[in-house]
């Protein structure tokens, strides 16, 4: 089980479904949801500074509206500015390989298809995540 | 997470009684230290937890779908809504167009009305000029005419004056001579017959010459049929 995951994603709806989702699938039991990348950077800010509290997972929306920056300069700004200490990665529906390609080299480990049957994958990066938290697992698309 | 055995108890009650269970995350946190009744209590609440949370799960899941194909017709009616006001917006632009060409139309119409006006002016005072000209031409080949007749009869007066003067004097000469003749007592048969003859010619010539001016005169005068 995942220690605690935190999801940056703009749609409410989707954090009601990847609660739910990682609940029933015993993912973790500690999730923290937020609306905005800005947000997210100011947390991993004062992360930098006292780490207590901070997560152990990383999920990023690609687009998110009402944000100043996009999912993947979030991932890039968390592994290059704030340190790179949390298996990070991407939640969206889209599936563009250019999109993808961006996403590894600002160092996104996984890239989750978002989608109405979301738990198979969910299920699968949960048996996945080890591989994720020791560096062994390559960049993975779950579709 | 250990609870104490009175809490248990006071949780189970709440279960059998008003069918109040704990609920969450924290179900699983929870250790029944071999206590089998509390261990089935957490049993039965995280099974209804699980439900709730699946039963939650595909709800969201449907909303989240309605909400996605709510976003789509709202998308679409955003785009037939903006359609709408670009074909508003290029219909007021073609409304606007149109009454500044009727303007324009309108402006022409009064300018060629103006014209029009100009032009009927002009054609009437054209038609005087026209007749005034016409007029003056009459009365230039009226003078010119009268000029014509006037030199003609001018000539015909001095011919006829100069026929006149001639036979004055032919006549005047010959009398003389026939009086002189008789005066000196010169034979006077010749003469004589000769100033006859000569008499009566002139006579009728005069009288034809007279006749002649007076035919002239006649058919020369301005008002002849009235008179």
């Amino acid at each position: 089980m995942i220690d605690s995951i935190l999801l940056v994603d703009d749609e409410d709806l989707f954090h009601l479904v990847f609660e739910d989702s990682c609940s029933l699938l015993d993912i973790t039991l500690s999730l923290k949801s937020l609306n905005s990348a800005d947000e997210a950077v100011k947390l991993f800010a004062d992360w930098q500074k006292d780490p207590t509290n901070r997560p152990e997972c990383v999920f990023v929306d690609l687009n998110i509206i009402g944000s100043s920056f996009d999912g993947i300069e979030l991932i890039r700004k968390i592994n290059f500015e704030y340190g790179n200490h949390v298996v990070i990665g991407i939640i969206s529906s889209s599936n563009e390989p250019e999109e993808q390609a961006k996403a590894v080299q600002a160092g996104a480990q996984f890239w989750i298809i978002k989608s109405d049957e979301i738990e198979p994958r969910l299920e699968e990066f949960k048996k996945d995540y080890d591989g994720f938290k020791n560096r062994t697992q390559p960049f993975k698309v779950y579709k | 997470m250990i609870i104490d055995k009175n809490t248990k108890k006071e949780l189970i009650e709440l279960l059998k009684t008003k069918n109040i269970g704990l609920e969450g995350n924290i179900v699983k946190l929870i250790n029944p230290d071999g206590d089998e009744e509390f261990a089935a209590y957490l049993k039965q609440c995280s099974e209804k937890d699980v439900a709730t949370r699946r039963k939650r799960l595909e709800m969201t899941k449907q909303v989240q779908t309605q909400n996605a194909e709510l976003t789509k017709l709202n998308g679409e009616n955003q785009r037939m809504m903006d359609e709408l006001q670009n074909t508003l917006t290029s219909m007021e632009e073609q409304k606007n167009q149109i009454e500044s060409q009727n303007g324009e139309l309108l402006a022409w119409k009064q300018e060629n009305e103006k014209i029009g006006a100009e032009l009927v002016e002009a054609m009437k005072q054209s038609e005087q000029a026209r007749l005034i000209a016409e007029n003056a031409k009459n009365e230039a080949e009226n003078n010119l005419d009268m000029m014509q007749k006037r030199t003609q009869f001018e000539l015909i007066n001095n011919i006829v004056r100069v026929a006149l003067y001639v036979i004055i004097g032919v006549g005047c000469i010959t009398t003389g001579i026939y009086v002189y003749s008789m005066t000196i007592g010169m034979d006077t048969d010749i003469i004589g017959s000769t100033w006859s003859n000569m008499f009566g010619i002139l006579l009728t010539n005069s009288f034809s010459i007279v006749g002649t001016i007076l035919g002239v005169k006649y058919g020369t005068s301005p008002n002849k049929e009235e008179k």
